[in-house]
């Protein structure tokens, strides 16, 4: 019922995201109806009337320990759940052959794929600008860099956010799960470019990717370096650990 | 009792206005109430500043790079429209004005300075010199603060909370001087809300009256007390964190400058080390507003006093490890926001005692739903809001997707307007005819309580939906992303709101300067038609001069509430500008036994002893609903202690 | 009700600014009939009030010196390896001139407490001395330093090292010219009359400037 209220989502742990979103607006919901029915209740039912007299009460220890534990439990238990989600997508990395390079800056996206031998800060390195080409279902890794200032790598649909600071490389991974134009905004200020500041992520299927990666990755970055036209099919990520030999000869 | 008072005021209010020039009286007066009422005009005043640059920022989310009415004189080159520059500063300003110099200064200033020593039975500060000092301090850090507008290159836009290295560096926002009078301004506000927090604290401690235990002391007292201790012990963190910003940007030096060795992260450390405490500096004293108002029309004892109390002591307690929530896509270590969460959602707990507790001083009440009455239930209620959608971002997970947008903005305002605003006007109703011995208008009031709470709502609750539809925080137009453009109809709605949040501010302002002066004063009425006249005026041509979707109806509402505010203005005279008696509220702590306003030295001869504590309402121990803190027991006229 | 005839209050004896009028500051009582057992402060107000600025000072050395260890700790080399090395010699005995003006200062209270009013005046304006001594020494490091080539933007060694040690002097400094001015009025008499409070919190502040000043010696130059 909140599909609407929500971007859709593409991605594999956003999933989990949306779950944990929805148990907290449940949760936070009815603790809101109840909290806002007592008061509503109390304002009508207490309201001053002639002859009416107040109740002199300094409290209720039994109560006041229940609200306190109460709420406690229920925080706690969320905790707990917020955690496998938070240790999945932040604090481990899943294998894959797949890495792409974000450098932001002000106020564009540079995305560097490591071009046919794998490996980055090499010459035949290919970068786009403010755009990024990843094949469906295939876990991507980013890694996110800033020349200048802070800035935000934003997908709404991947429920992917995260900070990339000069001077540091952040690894994020995300796995899409559904072929589209998806929008990549910058979500941290960044200047007076902030907004606006805005690339695209491709999400292609396995056969369009490696067409696309042939066109504009293997051949263009390497006409010189004879790419074989096995190499042409071949994803430039898919090359990254063991092309490493072949890329040095 | 009052009798006492009232026959020592007679004398104490000659000896005090006899000796005292105007300006001592008015203006280097180191008397607290005068210092409140100066902090109270800072944060008034400054609430202007701040609320019409929220305006211009609304203007230009609904209709994008359209001439903001008004502003075609002062944005000449872009005849009005707004750059994203400008719009940057505007936000930035926005905030930093409405944080540092409207809730600091009204909350912990004005009521700080008015409440401690009334209501614990002291004559004054414990440094009255140091206080006045304090104010003046603050106040030029205002004065610089605004100044930063009129400087080359504009003022700071890197956000209130000034985001190193874009902050640090002035080539990256290409502000130079306004950055740094930022910074100059927070250092020197820093220094001046250590002087007044160590006023406090020493005054608490050192001057209570007679039988004024710590736990006799009203609510609100232990909320400006452990708000005096947060701000003791926060504001040096980031007047420390000021200080090296100005050295980067002025002096080349690399504390946040990665390409010299810095660190930008540390900027984050300090200023949330900082501003998470800084939030409930905010929160803390409208709770106890809201602890001390609710029992009084409740006609009933607090629920909990203890927990009260405590749970504020905890929140305090744990304002200082919950900092790294505002930081977990930051690139801090990700186990260090695991950590962060359990802490944030644990200091969830003491909200909730307290929320339950004021829940608990309804039930079985005797409620009078006057003015005051129902900002503090505003207060509650808009609380909840605000901190319910403070455990979303408290789930780390949730918090990768909502961070930096619109979900925060409607948590901030729900919390800091909902919250800090609706405590600040519920205190300036309640305290009124005490502070300045007049009475207000409650007709005026309720257009203005209904106005706000009404107006409030329909702003920020639709921020929640554009921010769980992924619209980011602190971007200059909407309409350039694609995935945001089918919810600029709720930008639209917003803004409407946010103009007549605006507008229903105006009979706040009648109500306050009526009262003052009193309708019954003919320049005053004078005065006030022209200035509603101009407002009407100001409002027509400002909308029609710009025709143009839905301004027109924005016009019509702005008519309609100057013709309101009108009409009340000529209905309305009775009870509004009255003097107000000593105690017009009924209630028990210790101001209202101190003559309207109170003279210099509060009380005459002696201040009073007290003998309960401040909640004693529908006691069987009286016949009236009542029994003020200083009534001796009965049957024991002599006795000391109770 | 009966209606209390009151007498005129207290005259203030200024009623403006520096001399508040106020009655007892003990908890307010006003005398043994009313209140036989005054709440009686542990820590009189301006003990207090120093104990608090003293925390508050902590916090803002506390920013500082965290960010100098966050700066250090994430560093590949510390100190940089071209970077002059900082004197710790001449800042060891710097050190114990400094220690020498607390010890001074304290002696100045015991002259106080004596009512010696010569002393008084001699051993602030010792303290004063060592303090300035101290300074000096430091300023002529400084200078040292900054010839060979550490200057604040040179890189994070020379940022922390003078905005930490700066910081500081500037403290120093202040508390300089406080103990200047106490001395002063120490000399025209004041403080004989039981009115000490200018002079004990000077003391405090300054034996909490120099207490501050070995750990900022063990952080920045020894560690
Ligand atoms: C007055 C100010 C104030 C207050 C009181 C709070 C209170 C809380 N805040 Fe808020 N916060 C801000 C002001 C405030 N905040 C501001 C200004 C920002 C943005 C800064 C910026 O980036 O510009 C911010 C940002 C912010 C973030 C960072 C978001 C981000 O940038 O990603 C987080 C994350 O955890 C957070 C959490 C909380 C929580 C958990 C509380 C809790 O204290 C709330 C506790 C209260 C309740 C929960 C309601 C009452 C309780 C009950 C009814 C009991 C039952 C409840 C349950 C069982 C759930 N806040
Ligand atoms: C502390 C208190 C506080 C208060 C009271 C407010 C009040 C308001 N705020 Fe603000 N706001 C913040 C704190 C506050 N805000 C913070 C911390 C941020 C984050 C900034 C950042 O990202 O760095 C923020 C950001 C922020 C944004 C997001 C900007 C962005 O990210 O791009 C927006 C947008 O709608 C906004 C709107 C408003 C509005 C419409 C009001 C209204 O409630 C204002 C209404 C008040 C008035 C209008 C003043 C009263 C006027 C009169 C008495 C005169 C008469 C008026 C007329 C003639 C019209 N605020
Ligand atoms: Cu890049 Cu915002
Ligand atoms: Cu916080």
């Amino acid at each position: 019922m909140l599909d609407w209220w929500l971007p859709e989502n593409v991605s594999t742990y956003g999933q989990e995201i949306d779950w944990l979103f929805h148990l907290i607006y449940y949760i936070t919901g009815v603790t809101f109806i109840l909290v806002f029915g007592t008061m509503l209740a109390f304002i009508v039912m207490y309201r001053d009337r002639p002859g009416r007299k107040a109740r002199y009460t300094h409290g209720n220890t039994t109560l006041e320990i229940v609200w306190t534990v109460v709420p406690a439990l229920i925080l706690v238990i969320l905790t707990l759940l917020s955690v496998p989600a938070w240790s999945k997508i932040k604090m481990t990395m899943p294998e894959t052959d797949f890495a792409v390079q974000v450098t932001a800056k002000q106020f564009n996206w540079q995305v560097t794929y490591p071009g046919p031998d794998g490996k980055f800060g090499t010459a035949d390195d290919k970068t786009l600008l403010d755009e990024m080409h990843v094949p469906v279902n295939k876990i991507v890794r980013v890694h996110l860099r800033s020349q200048d200032v802070i800035h935000s790598f934003f997908v709404p649909q991947f429920r992917m956010k995260q900070d990339a600071v000069p001077g540091r490389e952040i690894r994020q991974w995300f796995e899409a799960t559904k072929p589209g134009k998806y929008e990549l905004p910058c979500a941290e200020l960044c200047g007076f470019g902030h907004s606006g500041m805005r690339g695209w992520i491709y999400v292609h299927t396995a056969d369009e990717y490696a067409k696309w990666a042939a066109e504009n990755l293997t051949a263009a970055a390497a006409p010189a370096a004879e790419a074989t036209p096995a190499a042409k099919n071949e994803a430039p990520g898919k090359a990254e650990p063991k092309k490493e030999g072949k890329a040095k000869k | 009792m009052s009798a006492t008072s009232v026959t020592a005021h007679a004398h104490v209010d000659h000896a005090a206005h006899h000796d005292l020039g105007f300006v001592r009286t008015y203006i280097f007066s180191t008397d607290h109430k005068m210092i409140a009422r100066q902090f109270l005009f800072l944060g008034l005043s400054m609430m202007i500043v701040g609320g019409l640059l929220a305006l211009v920022v609304r203007w230009q989310l609904a209709w994008p790079e359209t001439a903001v009415p008004g502003l075609s004189n002062i944005l000449k080159e872009t005849d009005g429209i707004l750059e994203p520059s400008t719009y940057n500063m505007a936000f930035t300003m926005h905030a930093t004005i409405m944080i540092f110099f409207v809730i600091m200064p009204i909350l912990a200033g004005a009521f700080g300075n008015f409440c401690i020593p009334l209501m614990i039975g002291a004559r004054d500060m414990a440094f009255p010199f140091l206080n006045m000092l304090s104010f003046w301090v603050t106040g030029s850090a205002g004065v610089i603060m605004l100044s930063g507008f009129f400087v080359e290159g504009g003022h700071a836009a890197a956000g209130w909370t000034s985001y190193a290295p874009l902050s640090a560096v002035p080539s990256y926002t290409g502000v130079n001087w306004g950055q740094n009078i930022w910074c100059i301004s927070l250092f020197i506000m820093g220094v001046g809300s250590m002087m007044g927090s160590i006023n406090y604290i020493t005054t608490i401690i050192n001057m209570r009256a007679p039988g004024m235990r710590l736990f006799r002391m009203p609510l609100v007292v232990w909320s400006l007390f452990i708000t005096a201790i947060l701000l003791l012990l926060a504001l040096p963190v980031l007047t420390s964190g000021v200080a090296m910003l100005l050295f980067d940007r002025t002096l080349g030096t690399n504390w946040f400058r990665p390409s010299g060795g810095g660190e930008p992260l540390l900027w984050q450390h300090l200023f949330w080390y900082f501003g998470h405490p800084e939030v409930y500096i905010l929160i803390l004293p409208a709770m106890g507003i809201a602890s001390e108002i609710l029992p009084v029309f409740c006609r009933k004892p607090i629920f909990g006093y203890h927990a009260m109390a405590f749970s504020m002591i905890a929140i305090a307690f744990l304002s200082w490890v919950v900092y790294g929530h505002h930081m977990f896509v930051s690139g801090m270590s990700p186990a260090l926001g695991m950590a962060f969460t359990v802490t944030t959602m644990i200091i969830a707990v003491p909200s909730a005692i307290k929320t339950f507790n004021w829940l608990g001083t309804m039930w079985g009440a005797r409620m009078q739903f006057t003015v005051p009455m129902l900002n503090a239930l505003a207060f509650v209620s808009m609380f909840v809001i605000g901190g319910l959608s403070g455990i979303f971002m408290a789930s780390t997970p949730v918090d990768i997707y909502i961070q930096d947008t619109y979900f925060i903005v409607a948590h901030i305002h729900y919390v800091v307007f909902g919250g800090s605003i609706f405590g600040a006007f519920a205190a300036i109703y309640y305290w009124f005819p005490k502070m300045f011995g007049r009475l207000t208008s409650p007709f005026l009031g309720h257009v203005h309580f209904w106005g706000t709470f009404v107006f409030f709502n329909l702003t920020f609750f639709p921020m929640h939906i554009i921010g769980v539809g992924g619209q980011m925080r602190r971007i200059y137009n909407p309409m350039q992303y694609e995935f945001l453009q089918h919810q600029q109809p709720w930008n639209v709605l917003i803004t409407a709101s946010a103009l007549c949040l605006g507008l229903v501010q105006i009979p706040f302002v009648l109500n306050f300067f009526a009262s003052l002066f009193g309708w019954r004063a003919g320049w005053f009425r004078v005065l006030a038609h022209a200035v509603g006249a101009l407002v009407a005026g100001a409002t027509i041509l400002v909308f029609f001069s710009s025709l143009g979707y839905g301004k027109v109806l924005f016009g019509i509402v702005g008519l309609v509430v100057a013709v309101v505010v009108f009409a009340v203005s000529r209905r309305d005279t009775a009870g509004c500008g009255e003097k107000a008696p000593l105690n017009p509220w009924n209630s028990n702590t210790l101001e209202w036994t101190a003559p309207s306003p109170p003279p210099h030295l509060n009380w005459g001869a002696t201040i009073p002893t007290v003998y309960r504590g401040p909640y004693e309402y529908s006691s069987p121990e009286s016949k009236e609903d009542f029994l003020p803190q200083n009534v001796p027991p009965v049957g024991a006229a002599g006795a000391r202690r109770h | 009700m009966t209606t209390l005839t009151v007498e005129r209050p207290p005259v203030p004896r200024r009623t403006n600014g520096s001399l508040p009028p106020v009655p007892p500051h003990r908890g307010g009582g006003d005398g043994p009939d009313r209140d036989p057992a005054p709440h009686r402060p542990p820590l009189d107000n301006v003990r207090l009030a120093m104990l608090f600025l003293i925390c508050s000072e902590v916090m803002f050395f506390g920013g500082l010196v965290s960010a100098f260890l966050v700066l250090r700790v994430t560093a590949a080399v510390w100190p940089p390896p071209l970077q002059p090395r900082l004197p710790v010699g001449v800042t060891a005995v710097n050190t114990l001139v400094l220690l020498g003006s607390s010890v001074a200062m304290a002696a100045a209270l015991q002259a106080l407490r004596r009512g010696d009013a010569r002393a008084l005046v001699r051993r602030l304006g010792l303290a004063a001395g060592l303090g300035s001594v101290f300074l000096l020494v430091q300023g002529y490091e400084w200078a040292r330093l900054v010839r060979f080539g550490l200057t604040l933007s040179s890189d994070a060694y020379g940022t922390t090292f003078y905005t930490l040690i700066g910081a500081h002097a500037v403290h120093v400094l202040g508390a300089l010219v406080w103990v200047a001015v106490v001395a002063l009025l120490a000399a025209r008499g004041r403080f004989t009359d039981g009115r000490t409070g200018a002079l004990r919190a000077c003391a405090i502040y300054w034996h909490f400037v120099v207490a501050l000043w070995p750990a900022l010696f063990l952080a920045v130059y020894l560690v």
